[in-house]
């Protein structure tokens, strides 16, 4: 994939975690976590894994750790761990459904801010942010693949 | 016929990319070896902010200028000017008597506290919400165009009580670690304890664990409590909240929390004493 491509890729995922700096400081008040910038970046794996391998998911996770998080490695490692199962089941998700995948996703979305909540801030982990979070989550997985999908289309 | 599908999934690269984060994580959090690179970036993001802030605003200017009829512009223009002029400066001055009345009461009461006049007064750049609700982290950025030397370690205040101390400097910026931060720690002392609070990473939350009975602290709670200066770092018997809620943890320990009373939400103004003056 062509340097260009990469920064499209990556600008997204940027996008959606500012989405989710913007949007979290209102929702996390009702116990919601929202997790655009985890689903993009499933999103972009998900569709185009021969292109998005361990170095790329790597380096974007590097980039988002540097703006967004409170620890360099955080991002890095979950983007590594993500690529790489779905890059093993990558062919068995096309056949899911559009529910399984959300369930999928979302469970993984959520296993990532739990894992947030246990390493770097353990005292504000929460059972009911993390159920609330899958289920919103999963919500918007939909919403992200079809946007995402559309996207995609268009720009490559 | 084969039950998996076939994938080029090398597993090497992706152990290699896993160590390599790991590791990289675990002294970043173990360490804080990364944390410098990360304020510079914060610095970096807050100059970008400024700079595309006014940027819009000139090029927002300009257009809306060019979308005057040439023969208003022409006709109205001196007298848009001079009303421009005249609310532009009526804002300018009455944003500044409000500020000036801000950082007036501030130093007012900084020197109240202190008994000192070397104190100064920093206005806020940034404060990372998201993290301040949820999270650990809580770190505010001060903007400091003048470049005034300020250490680390550094006590700040805001509104009519500390809220947290200075962490590094970054261009022309300041970081603030404040009270409720998980990793600060704050000594503080109350009619009958003493203890080194530690922010609890929960907005204005901090808390501290004593070998007491839950009974000892019957009607305790609404307390005030106060800075010990134990710690060095911030002078003692400041008014930092009151106590809020007595948790037991077993039989013979408490934890105690403690509602700080300045919220860093509500002040615009934070002041930093000098280094001289500080030093007793």
């Amino acid at each position: 994939m062509k340097f260009k491509n990469h920064l499209i890729v990556l600008s997204t995922i940027i996008f959606g975690f500012l989405l989710d700096n913007y949007l979290n400081q209102f929702t996390i008040k009702f116990f919601l976590e929202l997790n655009f910038g985890f689903l993009i970046f499933s999103y972009w794996v998900f569709a185009i894994p021969e292109k998005i391998q361990s170095l790329a998911a790597m380096l974007y996770g590097l980039a988002v750790d540097l703006f967004f998080s409170n620890a360099i490695g955080f991002n890095m490692l979950f983007f590594v761990a993500t690529s790489y199962i779905i890059h093993l089941y990558v062919f068995r998700f096309r056949i899911f459904s559009y529910f399984q995948l959300s369930v999928f996703f979302s469970g993984s979305s959520t296993f990532y801010i739990a894992c947030k909540y246990l390493l770097l801030s353990p005292n504000n982990y929460s059972y009911l942010v993390l159920i609330l979070s899958f289920v919103v989550n999963a919500i918007l997985w939909v919403g992200v693949y079809l946007m995402m999908r559309a996207f995609r289309r268009r720009i490559f | 016929m084969a039950r998996h599908t076939p994938t080029y999934t090398p597993i090497r690269n992706y152990s290699i990319a896993f160590l390599l984060s790991l590791s990289i994580f675990y002294t970043d959090i173990s360490f804080q070896t990364f944390a410098p690179l990360r304020g510079i970036v914060n610095a970096s993001t807050l100059y970008v902010q400024f700079i595309s802030r006014s940027f819009v605003e000139n090029i927002s200017f300009t257009f809306a200028s060019f979308k005057q009829n040439k023969y208003l512009l022409k006709e109205n223009k001196e007298l848009r000017d001079q009303i421009l002029q005249i609310g532009t400066k009526d804002f300018i001055e009455k944003k500044d008597i409000e500020e000036k009345i801000q950082i007036i009461g501030l130093r007012d009461t900084l020197s109240d506290t202190f008994k000192s006049n070397g104190i100064n007064i920093f206005k806020i750049a940034s404060i990372d919400l998201t993290n301040y609700f949820c999270c650990s982290s809580h770190k505010v950025f001060l903007h400091n165009p003048n470049k005034i030397n300020v250490e680390p370690n550094f006590s700040v205040f805001a509104g009519t009580s500390f809220v947290g101390q200075t962490k590094r400097t970054y261009m022309n910026f300041i970081e603030v670690i404040l009270l409720s931060d998980r990793e600060h720690v704050l000594p503080i002392k109350s009619d009958f304890f003493y203890c080194d609070a530690r922010g609890k990473g929960k907005p204005m939350l901090i808390s501290c664990k004593l070998n007491y009975q839950n009974d000892d602290f019957e009607n305790r709670i609404g307390d005030n409590v106060f800075t010990s200066g134990l710690g060095g770092i911030f002078l003692k018997d400041v008014k930092i909240g009151f106590i809020s809620k007595i948790i037991p943890i077993t039989s013979n320990e408490i934890e105690v929390v403690i509602t700080l009373k300045a919220n860093p939400l509500e002040e615009n103004f934070y002041g930093i004493i000098n280094k001289d003056m500080n030093e007793i």
